[in-house]
């Protein structure tokens, strides 16, 4: 939630169609500008959305991710180059700054070259793992493009993805087939911030074609551990793609028909996977915004004072609410907790003392407000509120505002006087003090005598 | 100090009234002089709180005026023992606090807008002129002599027993508790004497802020209770015992447990039981007493006796059994320390590893005491001579004070007062005894007085000491030592006792004054450069300054209620980067900061407290954290080439060294504290960042990373930082991990 | 539990609350003695009774009635802790010590008075009295302190004690 107020900003001027929600200034990595005619319909198609799209050479010196410290651009889209790597500009280091920075990227690869080294240690620092040849290329003899590819299998004919998991909201769904054409594939390392959005079939392998056809027994990975299309989130909510097959974004494929052994003959819905994919990359789905917080005890008329109070009592009740919005393309709508799933809050010291599902109790316009209601728990210190929603393709929530639980003031705790078991010893108490009061007027009345008496004897 | 003998000789031929202005000028002067011998550390270096403790007592101090009493009582502290807090207004001895801000309101009143600081820093040094003058009156019930009084309160305005707990900025709950003592002391002393319930009832009034002040109270919540317990074993009951005893507990309990903090222990807690016993055993004495009274016989006495041990045993065999059952607390871990010297060694390593906690070594006592120490048997010795009931106090408070003073360093402040009675008895002794008699027939005409009184004048026949020589050589020998006392009190105040420890001072090779001022340069680099919030760890001694200088939450501090938290400090100290980052982690750690004392060659760093660490870490996670792997194979503590590998992975060592050599040439690296070379290499940091490190490197503040962004670990990170490719090697071992959603 | 031996203390000494805790309690310690004298215990107790009541002067039996008073109110708020529990301990606490407290505070005034009184004004009756005390000091026993004097002590001495009382009662 740590988006850059000027961007946002920036973002909103700029609107002109659909737009994403962290800034338009895309950037297009292409080594050779003969090749940008073969993705001119992606082009027509991101320009449709509102991206400023800046084509730049890698060769290009004067390329830099950064001006002056800051972004120059919001996304990096970039192509497989041809040469050893991305250049000085493009180090894995720049990348994982840009990243750090808020930076959007969408890396394609694909399986005609050999991946550049440098690359392939880009991506094992995210945990995606490249075949050490760096060049393999997925093969299916069951799934392949029997139009295009009855010779090599290498051209994957595959459903679109659905939810990866029953508690995940579906981005990259729907009607058709995708083709995708000589994919590099790679592996996922075991970390939450990976996902895998395309997988290939569980008859899929890596294989490369350079070397003998006899190697398959030392094979990298086979089956739908072979990702051809993952994205990385990283803990900041920058987004990074990789896609296995550049191929599959060409205008080729855009409009193909391919057909599976034994299918029919089909349009490719290729164009509609680009779309969801750089729209999902780029930030146009996905993307959470958290607007008010608040907490407060439960009370009847609530001012502005009673709300987000710095410090609680033990056994306080109180609300806690959260407004949370969905940006979808265009707009922020009313976010919905995927069905099987539950946006917590969790009330900590150290450990969870509350762990509370939140409950949609409100919807407007453009957000759901969710909230509970608790009693703290007997137990003094500085709590946080935590809401903590770290989804797969939702970027994350991560709130935490402390608070501190004090224990009961002095004047807190019930009077003697409320208690009955005290009020026997309250009586003992007054009695004493009136006995003593009594006392002392007796002993001050019986005076007089005594002294007068003393004086006659001393007399 | 030297005005006394002068006194003396004065007041053989002055009147009354003469003698009465005399004594005044000179108690003041003696308070005056006091105070001003405190004002060493304000002139040597600032008007500045001292030390660790006092940090938080001011820091309580500006709440209370800021804030006012009530919420000041309710005070919960959320910027102390993140993320527990600290119920400080219910944890804490509010009497010194209440005081200053007394004195504040009164000044604010009287239009006279001065500074807290200022008032606490000025408070010890007020106080202890007041020490002065309660010394004055406690010795003259001890003695007729009036130059006791006086000499005691001179000795008591300089000793550097006092003085080293009173400089102006030492604002520590012993500034006006040892005021308290002695008055309290004094007022019981006059109760005892006249035996009048008022007396009594100001006894308890001044201990109830005693209570209030000072958690030593528990000292006169058992001495005086001896005190009777002796008097009653020696056959002196009398109704005088019962009237100020009785008044005493039954007011001084009620009022100790106003304070919150003492609340119910008083009836609770095994320290203060003996006096309940004795209360107890007072009734029964009173009534037997009573009855006596009425039925004349001569067993009674033997009755007696032989009622009270039957009642003690009884009593004691009670105690024995609620303590079982645990209606009564036993006795607390401080307090088996005083027994046992190694007890708190084995079972409580914090308590032992305060520098205040251990045993006191000789040198010390003469450093504190100087003359008065040798004066101090002799002075006992008169008492016996003697044997008041005011005497056998002091008798029983110098043994039990001596005692203590040996186990504690810190108990040396209650053994001062005493030792200053008994010495000005002697003194006071001896120059009546050498000065007198040749003051001409008036002070004949005085001596006799004395002796009417039945006094030591009477007791001691050899008045005929005539001889100038011997009266002479005497007295001018007791005025050398005096002057050498005095001269002593000077140098150490001015030299030992007025740094105030947050600055320290030393001398260039040419005689000039450096001052090392990194710890205020450290904690104001915290509060310039971090949120008003980051979580600062650090080890406890530095937990109150950095709340009263830098203003920033710390997780642990001096007021060690939480072993258990301390020991996750200790722990995060002591084990790998690994291990400590997610402890950092779970307590909202951002800075992390450490004493490093190797370039400067300030030995109280953390790396020589780092054992201390590692043993209160150990009590709690013995498997975990192992004292033995920090000493190398024939068991020495190195930090060179030969340490342990537990010793350099360890947090603490990293931070201490880290980037140290680029200070020295290659492999010149040198530690000046343990006075050895240091390996060529600088230990590497992954999960903390250097933040800042202060012009002589006492102080380093390390900030906490944040978790990687890409999940990586952090010493992944940092390798691909420094543009080391990551070696796919590691991945080949094994199974391959098969990755499911 | 511990407040226990305190009471009981204080409540043996008050010889008017009955006859016969005064004389139980003196049956324990005057075995040997009755051979002396040649009597019986319940003698023993008769004769101390009536001798308490010809030597007491009036002012001393309302003290001691005061003292009788402040036993029971002792005894019955240190009964109902036994039986009915100690829940607000500070209630009980401060109840409970304002009746000792008081007590002790009123025993000192008695011996003060009753020792001053009998230098004073009934010379005859306690200097035998004194005589008997062997101890050493006795000669100053609460000298000095007047008649007056003790009470004024007494009544600064019990506002005390009410007040923090009434404070921690709350």
């Amino acid at each position: 939630m740590r988006w850059c107020p000027s961007l946002m900003l920036f973002g909103f001027l700029a609107a002109v169609n659909a737009l994403s929600s962290s800034g338009n200034r895309l950037l297009v990595v292409l080594e050779d500008s003969a090749e940008k005619g073969l993705y001119s319909t992606l082009w027509g198609d991101l320009e449709a959305r509102g991206y400023n799209l800046i084509f730049e050479s890698p060769k290009n010196e004067q390329l830099s991710l950064f001006e002056l410290g800051d972004r120059a651009y919001d996304h990096v889209l970039l192509l497989p180059p041809k040469s050893k790597g991305f250049g000085p500009s493009l180090s894995p280091k720049n990348l994982v700054d840009f990243i750090d920075s808020d930076g959007n990227v969408l890396l394609a690869l694909s399986g005609k070259s050999t991946t550049p080294s440098a690359v392939s240690s880009l991506l094992l620092e995210f945990d995606l793992h490249l075949p050490s040849d760096r060049s393999s290329v997925a093969v299916d003899h069951f799934n392949y493009d029997t139009l295009s590819a009855s010779e090599k299998h290498d051209v994957l004919v595959l459903e679109r993805p659905g939810k990866l998991r029953p508690d995940t909201k579906d981005f990259f769904g729907g009607e058709g087939v995708l083709a995708i054409p000589s994919a590099s594939p790679h592996t996922l390392g075991d970390t939450s911030l990976l996902a895998p959005i395309l997988r290939a079939p569980a008859t899929a392998y890596s294989f490369n074609p350079k070397e003998d056809a006899g190697s398959v027994e030392d094979v990298f990975a086979t089956g739908s551990q072979l990702a051809l299309v993952s994205a990385l989130q990283a803990r900041n909510s920058a987004r990074f793609t990789l896609l296995g097959s550049v191929e599959s974004l060409q205008d080729k494929w855009f409009s193909a028909s391919v057909q599976a052994p034994g299918g029919k003959q089909v349009e490719t819905a290729n164009r509609e996977f680009a779309k969801q994919l750089t729209a999902w990359t780029f930030k146009e789905t996905g993307v959470l915004k958290v607007g008010k917080i608040e907490h407060h005890l439960v009370k009847d008329d609530l001012t502005v004072e009673d709300l987000n109070p710095t410090i609680y009592r033990v056994k306080n009740e109180t609300v806690f609410t959260i407004e949370v919005s969905e940006y979808a393309y265009d707009k922020y709508i009313p976010f919905e907790v995927p069905a099987n799933d539950a946006l917590q809050l969790e009330f900590t010291m150290l450990s969870p003392f509350h762990r509370l599902n939140l409950t949609p109790t409100k919807q407007t316009e453009n957000s759901t407000v969710f909230s509970t209601q608790f009693t703290v728990p007997d137990q003094h210190g500085i709590f946080s509120f935590r809401v903590n929603y770290k989804r797969p393709f939702l970027t994350n929530i991560e709130e935490k505002h402390e608070v501190t639980v004090r224990h009961y003031a002095h004047n807190e705790y019930p009077r003697s006087w409320k208690i009955s078991g005290g009020w026997v010893w309250i009586a003992g108490l007054w009695s004493v003090i009136a006995g003593f009061l009594a006392f002392v007027v007796v002993w001050l009345y019986s005076a007089p005598t005594s002294a007068a008496d003393r004086r006659k004897k001393t007399q | 100090m030297a005005e006394s003998p002068v006194d003396v000789l004065l007041k053989g031929s002055s009147g009354q009234s003469t003698r009465g202005l005399l004594k005044v000028i000179i108690l003041v002067t003696i308070a005056a002089a006091a105070v001003s011998s405190r004002l060493f550390s304000v002139i040597r270096f600032e008007s500045i709180i001292h030390e660790f403790d006092p940090w938080f007592n001011f820091r309580a101090t500006k709440y209370l005026v800021q804030n006012g009493f009530y919420d000041f009582w309710d005070w919960f502290d959320d910027r102390t023992w993140h993320p527990l807090g600290r119920v400080t207004g219910g944890t804490l001895y509010p009497g010194l606090m209440v005081t200053s801000g007394v004195i504040y309101h009164i000044l604010r009143f009287l239009t006279i807008p001065v500074d807290i600081r200022n008032i606490c820093v000025l408070l010890a040094p007020g106080f202890s002129g007041l020490t002065a003058l309660a010394m004055y009156l406690l010795t003259n019930e001890m003695s007729s002599s009036p130059s006791a009084g006086l000499l005691a309160a001179a000795f008591m305005g300089i000793t550097p027993g006092y003085i080293s707990r009173s400089v102006a900025g030492s604002y520590d709950n012993e500034a006006i508790a040892i005021f308290l003592l002695v008055f309290t002391f004094f007022l019981w002393i006059k109760a005892v004497k006249i035996g009048s319930i008022m007396w009594g009832a100001l006894t308890a009034l001044f201990y109830g802020y005693m209570v209030s002040a000072w958690g030593g109270y528990v000292f006169i919540t058992n001495l005086i209770p001896l005190h009777i317990f002796v008097l009653l074993c020696m056959g002196r009951y009398s109704s005088r015992l019962y009237i100020s005893y009785t008044t005493w507990y039954a007011l001084g309990t009620l009022a100790s447990m106003q304070i919150p903090f003492v609340g119910f222990l008083p009836i609770r807690n095994s320290d203060h039981m003996s006096a309940l016993g004795v209360f107890g055993l007072l009734q029964l004495v009173a009534f037997a007493d009573f009855v006596r009274g009425f039925i004349p016989g001569k067993q009674f006495q033997r009755l007696l006796t032989a009622s009270i041990i039957l009642t003690a045993g009884l009593a004691f065999v009670g105690l024995v059994v609620l303590t079982m059952s645990g209606v009564i607390a036993p006795w607390s871990g401080r307090f088996y320390s005083l027994w046992d010297t190694g007890y708190a060694k084995i079972h409580i390593p914090i308590i032992a590893s305060v520098s205040e906690h251990q045993p006191t070594a000789w040198p010390s006592f003469f450093f504190d005491l100087n003359f008065l120490i040798w004066l101090f048997p002799a002075g006992v010795y008169m008492c016996f001579r003697d044997l008041k009931d005011e005497h056998v106090f002091v008798i029983i408070y110098s043994v039990l004070a001596s005692y203590f003073a040996g186990v504690m360093v810190r108990l040396m402040l209650t053994l001062t007062p005493i030792v200053c009675v008994a010495a000005a008895l002697v003194l006071s002794y001896i120059l009546d005894t050498y000065l007198k008699i040749s003051s001409g027939p008036v002070t004949r005409g005085r001596s006799n007085e004395d002796a009417s009184e039945g006094l030591r004048s009477a007791r001691t026949p050899e008045v005929g000491i005539t001889s100038y020589f011997s009266k002479a050589a005497t007295t001018s020998s007791i005025i050398v030592y005096l002057l050498l006392f005095v001269a002593h009190c000077t140098w150490v105040t001015s030299n030992a006792y007025s740094s105030p420890s947050v600055v320290l001072a030393s001398r260039m090779p040419d005689g000039s004054q450096f001052i090392i001022d990194d710890y205020r340069e450290a904690y104001y680099w915290l509060r310039q450069n971090t949120p008003a919030n980051a979580k600062i760890m650090s080890w406890w001694d530095y937990g109150y300054q950095i709340g009263g200088m830098a203003d920033r939450p710390t997780l642990v501090d001096n007021n060690t209620w939480n072993n258990t938290h301390i020991a996750t400090v200790g722990k995060a100290m002591s084990s790998r980067e690994e291990v400590s980052y997610p402890i950092l982690r779970q307590h909202d750690v951002d800075y992390v900061l450490v004493v490093f004392g190797g370039l400067l060659g300030y030995s109280g760093d953390d790396i020589n407290k780092f054992l201390w660490m590692v043993r209160i870490a150990e009590g709690i996670w013995p498997d975990e954290v192992k004292e033995r792997d920090f000493f190398t194979a024939r068991g020495e503590y190195r930090v060179d080439d030969q340490a342990t590998p537990t010793m350099r992975n360890s947090l603490m060592y990293k931070m201490s060294y880290h980037n140290y050599n680029k200070l020295f040439p290659t492999g010149q690296a040198t530690d000046r504290v343990r006075g050895t070379k240091l390996p060529a290499e600088s230990p590497q940091l992954s999960t903390l960042e250097e933040a800042f490190t202060s012009e002589n490197w006492i102080i380093r503040i390390y900030k906490v990373k944040d978790l990687d962004n890409f999940g990586r670990d952090h010493s992944n990170a940092v390798a691909f930082d420094k543009g080391n490719k990551r070696k796919k090697a590691t991945k080949k071992k094994g199974a391959r991990l098969l990755r499911s959603e | 539990m511990a407040p226990k031996r305190a009471v009981n203390a204080p409540s043996a000494p008050s010889p008017s609350t009955s006859a016969f805790s005064s004389s139980a309690s003196t049956t324990l310690s005057s075995g040997p003695k009755t051979l002396s004298a040649n009597s019986s215990v319940p003698d023993i107790a008769v004769h101390v009774w009536q001798q308490y009541l010809t030597t007491t002067p009036q002012r001393t039996l309302l003290l001691d009635a005061f003292m009788a008073f402040l036993v029971l109110v002792g005894g019955v708020q240190f009964a109902y802790c036994v039986l009915a529990g100690n829940y607000p301990f500070n209630a009980f606490l401060s109840g409970f010590c304002a009746a000792v407290g008081q007590f002790v505070l009123t025993a000192s005034l008695r011996m003060q008075t009753s020792s001053v009184e009998g230098a004073s004004g009934k010379g005859a009756s306690s200097v035998p009295v004194k005589a008997g005390k062997g101890a050493v000091g006795r000669g100053k026993d609460t000298d000095g302190v007047s008649h007056e004097r003790a009470f004024a002590d007494f009544v600064f001495g019990s506002l005390i004690l009410h007040f923090f009382c009434i404070n921690f009662i709350n």
